[in-house]
């Protein structure tokens, strides 16, 4: 019931929201990636894998194996992004989405799951002023260029435990989604001849290819749980539609590898350290725009205190640290990001030991810098999670 | 049970939290680094010689008719030939109006006496050619004393409908009864009175006689002037006071004007507007390639095959010329082009939507077509042009590709625009605006 409420929740919330935009780094190569992170993992710096407790996380498909009732899942993310340029250029702007949002059920002594979010953020806009001289005339015109879109994907998973201490997992995902490209020429006024009409030149893509994760969730002892998965693409392709006179492009993906394990010392702190690698070099063979392609290689840490409350219930208080790189950059060098958070989660309503609702928020400030361009960011997420198995 | 109950509200508290959370305003990012653009696209202009792009000039006459206008216009020899008058009915006079009797009460009294009457000519003063020296004219006023037709009246006809031609007795809408003189004075305003006695009057109030009209004339010579209206002010003696009189107005009921020598189609060139109005036809054919000129071949690589998304703008430049003197515009002439839906059809063939966005059309000033003479004058008609390189309209038919250029409203006065024709050095030329980009490639 509860899942089936948070399923309508999800798809009407999906169907009304706007594209997510949070980075001018959406502009390098194919974007700027999207990870499936929960307001838990936020806040403790995590890459999304070896968190102790029950947790959905897409990244770690061993741990899915953990989640003893069906549960829903779902993040929003809003963000407040600052940004100068090496130039001196300058602004902001803020964006909101969604990056995990899914559902797992049990089945067949395991765990089934149904995951969708964005892998790669794609929206931007350019512009450029400048004159252009018609006959005898010099006129103002605006280029502006709109990228809109982004390369979805939806993961279908299972996952079940070998035993009481290690959980195993598999995800099949396919990737979808699409983008549209337009540029645009404006005209300013002109003084004699007949007003110009906008040139305006597009296309649009559709996204297509596979994904095969696997992970692995062992308890060390009580105290320590280590995490390891690998993510194995295929290549992504995008077609063009049938209006686009651009031709289909194929784009090579990397292999990401993530670790990670958390240990709680002392009766009261866990602590956490995640590592994921991807090189997204090969790529660059396949981009002819501007940008250049690095690796993802990062790592995160974190503490959080467990034992906290609020009003009764547990609220844990998490504080982490990250820094990654970033796939795409702009000429000039590679792009990396780094993030100090903190955040809390609420136990809503806890039976047998489970939680049965529970609010997770962080908060992120963060700087990307690469190419010319840094971004100093705010970034908020707040996930909820349900369940029900009674 | 309960807890599940507890967990649900919890759950949609939740979801409420996070909904909200996403309703926050979107803005786009906008890089501010132009290399972000997928390349920059040229934007140029190329003009092709009438040869390349049009063909089968024709000109056509006879639409609408003076009545149209709805004002009238005056000329006794203005340029040596022109002779125009204006023909006018009044409206049916009043029969009643109220006035306050001899106890001071307000009441309707049918019975009235028309004691006199001014009849007031109302001048447009910047389409007159007086009004720049301020020269004072010469009017006379007259009654007409044969029917006519306010549609099809003309210098020699009185009717002149199928069937029914009636010459007046008289070139140019003779004779008439002599009325009232009047001058009229540009400094001293903008009207015109003539005055009738109670005779005169009286003899214009019998709507059953069907020769019942004025003619304005103009006795000196030397100018056009535009009558923009008239009305007929009466001093009306009622029977409930008789020691006074009051005055009643009554507007005008059918304005027309005649005139002499009517304008013989040009021989060559563009001619557009007049009353009865005339009309520019031509074939319109866009090059679906491009080879030329030097100066565009430099910057694209030639042939280049055109693309309907690529042409910011089209339009064709005609040169202005001095129209004939008689009719030359004293006011701005507002030119409209449009589709002819079937040529072989013309003069008849119904023309399309206006392809100029300003729905007062494309305003030319008066001296381009008198000491101005020479004067570039650009017609847009960029979504025709693209239609015709896409091979169909934005219904999916195949687009016309004939051309009508017209006068805005029709007629809009007696003088019309001249432009060269084809064949000669300032022969229309198409004038493209291209803006011609990359093709847009994922990165």
């Amino acid at each position: 019931m509860i899942a089936r409420a948070l399923f309508l929740t999800v798809a009407v919330t999906l169907a009304g929201a706007p594209l997510a935009a949070q980075s001018l780094f959406n502009s390098a190569g194919l974007g700027l990636p999207v990870e499936p992170l929960d307001g838990k993992a936020r806040g403790m710096g995590n890459l999304g894998i070896g968190l102790q407790g029950s947790s959905f996380s897409p990244t770690d498909p061993g741990a899915l194996a953990r989640l003893q009732v069906s549960t829903g899942i779902m993040a929003g993310q809003p963000s407040w992004v600052d940004f100068t340029s090496e130039s001196g250029g300058g602004g902001n702007f803020q964006g909101n989405r969604f990056p995990l949002m899914g559902i797992a059920y049990p089945l067949l002594g395991g765990m089934a799951s149904v995951q969708l979010g964005s892998f790669l953020d794609q929206t931007f806009a350019a512009t450029s002023e400048g004159t252009v001289d018609v006959g005898t005339q010099t006129v103002t015109t605006s280029d502006r260029f709109v990228q809109n879109g982004s390369v979805s994907n939806i993961n279908l998973g299972y996952s079940r435990m070998l035993n009481p201490d290690v959980g195993v997992g598999i995800t099949l995902g396919r990737y979808a989604g699409s983008v549209d490209r337009v540029l645009t020429r404006s005209f300013g006024e002109t003084d004699g001849i007949v007003g110009l009409d906008d040139y305006v030149e597009g296309g649009s893509w559709a996204y297509g290819g596979t994904s095969l994760t696997a992970g692995v969730s062992a308890d060390v002892t009580s105290a320590i749980r280590v995490a390891a998965s690998v993510q194995l693409p295929t290549s992504l392709g995008a077609n063009a539609s049938d209006e686009t006179d651009g031709g289909d492009r194929t784009f090579d993906l990397p292999i990401q590898y993530r670790a990670g394990a958390s240990a709680e010392v002392m009766g009261g702190f866990l602590v956490s350290g995640s590592v994921a690698m991807a090189d997204w070099s090969s790529a660059a063979d396949d981009l002819i725009g501007v940008g250049q392609a690095g690796d993802t290689n990062g790592f995160g840490v974190g503490v959080e205190l467990t034992q906290a409350n609020l009003w009764g219930k547990a609220a844990p208080l998490r504080f982490g640290y990250r820094e990654t790189g970033l796939p795409f950059s702009f000429d000039g060098g590679d792009a990396s990001e780094r993030i100090f958070s903190a955040g809390f989660g609420l136990a809503l309503n806890t039976t047998n030991g489970i939680v049965l609702a529970g609010v997770d928020a962080a908060i992120e400030r963060g700087r990307r810098m690469g190419g010319g361009i840094t971004e100093k960011f705010w970034r908020a997420t707040l996930s909820l999670r349900a369940a029900s198995g009674f | 049970m309960k807890r599940f109950g507890g967990s649900l509200r919890l759950a949609a508290l939740g979801c409420l939290a996070v909904v909200a959370l996403s309703a926050c305003e979107e803005e786009l990012p906008v890089a501010i680094e132009g290399g972000a653009l997928p390349g920059q696209p040229i934007t140029i202009l190329v003009e092709i010689p009438w040869s390349e792009f049009a063909s089968n000039l024709e000109v056509f006459g006879g639409y609408g008719s003076p009545e149209d206008l709805g004002e009238g216009v005056l000329a006794n020899a203005f340029a040596g030939s022109l002779n125009a008058r204006t023909l006018l009915r009044v409206n049916p006079y009043p029969n009643v109006a109220t006035v306050r009797d001899s106890s001071g009460t307000l009441r309707p009294d049918s019975t009235l006496v028309f004691t006199a009457g001014r009849l007031v000519a109302f001048f447009d003063t910047l389409g007159s050619t007086n009004f720049a020296a301020m020269t004072p004219v010469a009017l006379s006023l007259g009654a007409t004393q044969a029917e006519w037709d306010p549609a099809t009246v003309s210098w020699s006809f009185a009717v002149d409908t199928i069937n029914d031609q009636r010459a007046w007795a008289e070139a140019g809408a003779g004779p008439v009864t002599a009325f009232s003189t009047t001058t009229w004075d540009p400094a001293a305003g903008d009207s015109a009175i003539f005055l009738l006695d109670s005779a005169q009057v009286a003899a214009w109030a019998d709507t059953t006689d069907v020769t019942r009209g004025v003619r304005i004339e103009m006795t000196d010579t030397g100018e056009r002037l535009r009558v923009r209206s008239a009305a007929l002010r009466l001093d009306v003696r009622p029977s409930l006071d008789p020691d006074t009189i009051i005055a009643l107005s009554t507007g005008v009921r059918d304005v027309t004007f005649v005139y002499d020598p009517f304008p013989s189609p040009p021989p060559d060139g563009v001619r557009i507007g007049g009353a009865p109005s005339w009309r520019t036809v031509l074939d319109v054919s866009i090059p679906e390639q491009l080879t030329g000129p030097p100066e565009f071949c430099a910057v694209v690589s030639c042939p280049h095959v055109l693309e309907p998304a690529q042409i910011s703008s089209a339009a064709i430049v005609l040169t202005s010329r001095a129209s004939d003197p008689a009719f030359q515009p004293s006011d701005s002439i507002r030119l409209d082009v449009r589709t002819v839906f079937d040529r072989a059809a013309m003069p008849k063939s119904p023309l399309g939507e206006s392809l100029i966005v300003d729905f007062l059309g494309r305003a030319v000033g008066p001296d381009a077509f008198g000491a101005g003479a020479g004067e570039e004058v650009e017609i847009p008609f960029t979504s025709f042009a693209r239609d015709l390189v896409r091979g169909e309209d934005a219904s999916g038919n195949a687009p016309s590709s004939t051309l009508a250029l017209l006068s805005v409203f029709e007629p809009l006065s007696i003088a019309f625009a001249s432009f060269e024709g084809p064949g000669g050095a300032n022969e229309p030329i198409l004038r493209l605006v291209l803006t011609i980009g990359p093709t847009v490639e994922l990165p």
